[in-house]
């Protein structure tokens, strides 16, 4: 099965500054590791700008304004500590949310039924009205209300397997019912939401883990409570807000994952899918900090979503 | 840029007391999303030294207190609470 996968060259200029970890090096060893998998079959697709009335859907217009007013012409602008803009970050940022919007519209039109977005920066931290965590709009969530409003889906999951927790998503949805969150975190850590007990409108579905958690004992928390949660709401598309810094290597958590794992959950939500939702799965991008382990399990990602040939 | 980065006594070096309230103080600021993205990592694996810190000191209480309770004589000294507060 072939498989959209997404990307830009903006993706590679977007730089929050030296030293920052959301670099233009993760990207680059992306784009390698997926060319020099030749069992890839992936159909390359450049990722358009979101249009206005997609990212209002999820922010405020002062949001999006506010954000793209900070671009700088030259140097950095900071938002806050770990959220800075340089030139490119406007174009970057409509990109990677334009891009999920129009997986969306590819994967429910068909004939392809899985898409990956390959952009940065991500977007699952970034709120309504805040930019925050390396994000300024929130990609995946654009994506899931376009289906919701633009295609009538009836519901969307949106897995969230990134080890920070999704604030920003779950704030979007959590009064949502057409929406089921869920996401599986490192706690405590940043963004220090997600807890158990935060259940929206019984729509969402926070597993909190340790630090030190390792592969298996991350399977078993998917498996008693987010894998039930998705097949029982029945969703009409998957979306996956795919971080790889649940990575053991990853410089920014202290799970203890390998590539394979990654592997696994893609796997899982595939026979959801197939089981549910005609096969279709929208991915996007989000942590993973780790340059090379990020690279290694993007590629398990997209051979576990079925692009091979 | 954020005060996880700043410069902390060595853990080793803080009394029980002060090792557990400046946990809290960390388990409290993530809990509270105060700590950057890039920063939050640090902090974790500060507020993971001083847990650990503290459960040594405990471990120690208790082999003093079961050193006492086995003295010479044989008989049962002050149990652990009677020394606490």
């Amino acid at each position: 099965m072939s498989l959209r996968f997404y990307t830009h060259p903006i993706a590679l200029k977007h730089d929050p500054g030296p030293g920052h970890p959301e670099a233009p090096i993760r990207m680059q060893m992306i784009l390698r590791a997926v060319d020099d998998a030749h069992d890839l079959d992936i159909v390359r697709q450049e990722a358009p700008e979101a249009r206005r009335d997609d990212l209002v859907r999820v922010h405020s217009a002062a949001h999006v304004g506010n954000v793209l007013d900070q671009v700088p012409r030259s140097g950095l602008m900071p938002i806050d500590a770990d959220t800075w803009l340089n030139p490119f970050t406007g174009e970057a940022a409509l990109r990677s949310a334009g891009a999920v919007a129009a997986a969306v519209d590819a994967v429910v039109g068909g004939p392809d039924r899985r898409a990956f977005v390959a952009m940065r920066p991500p977007g699952h931290h970034a709120e309504p009205g805040v930019a925050m965590g390396f994000c300024f709009f929130n990609n995946i969530a654009v994506g899931a209300a376009r289906a919701l409003e633009v295609h009538g889906l009836a519901r969307v999951a949106i897995l969230d397997f990134d080890v920070h927790h999704g604030n920003g998503t779950e704030a979007i949805f959590d009064s949502e019912p057409r929406v089921l969150y869920a996401s599986i975190h490192q706690a405590p850590l940043f963004p220090g939401t997600g807890r158990e007990g935060d259940t929206g409108v019984g729509n969402v579905f926070n597993t909190p883990v340790r630090g030190g958690t390792d592969g298996p004992a991350w399977r078993r928390a998917l498996e008693d409570r987010i894998l039930p949660a998705i097949d029982a709401f029945a969703p009409d598309l998957i979306m996956l807000s795919a971080g790889f810094d649940a990575h053991a290597a990853d410089p920014l958590a202290n799970v203890r994952l390998t590539e394979a794992d990654f592997g696994w959950v893609t796997e899982r939500m595939v026979e959801l899918a197939e089981r549910h939702s005609n096969g279709r799965i929208v991915s996007t991008l989000e942590g993973g900090y780790d340059p090379d382990a990020l690279a290694r399990s993007v590629v398990c990602h997209l051979r576990a979503l079925g692009a091979t040939t | 840029m954020s005060e996880a980065t700043e410069k902390h006594a060595p853990v080793g070096s803080l009394s029980f007391e002060d090792a557990l309230r400046e946990l809290e103080t960390i388990v409290d600021r993530l809990d509270r999303g105060e700590i950057a993205l890039a920063q939050s990592i640090e902090a974790y694996e500060r507020g993971t030294a001083l847990r650990q810190h503290c459960e040594r000191k405990l471990d120690e209480a208790r082999l003093r207190v079961e050193r006492i309770s086995r003295g010479p004589d044989g008989v049962e000294t002050a149990p652990l609470d009677e020394d606490e507060g």
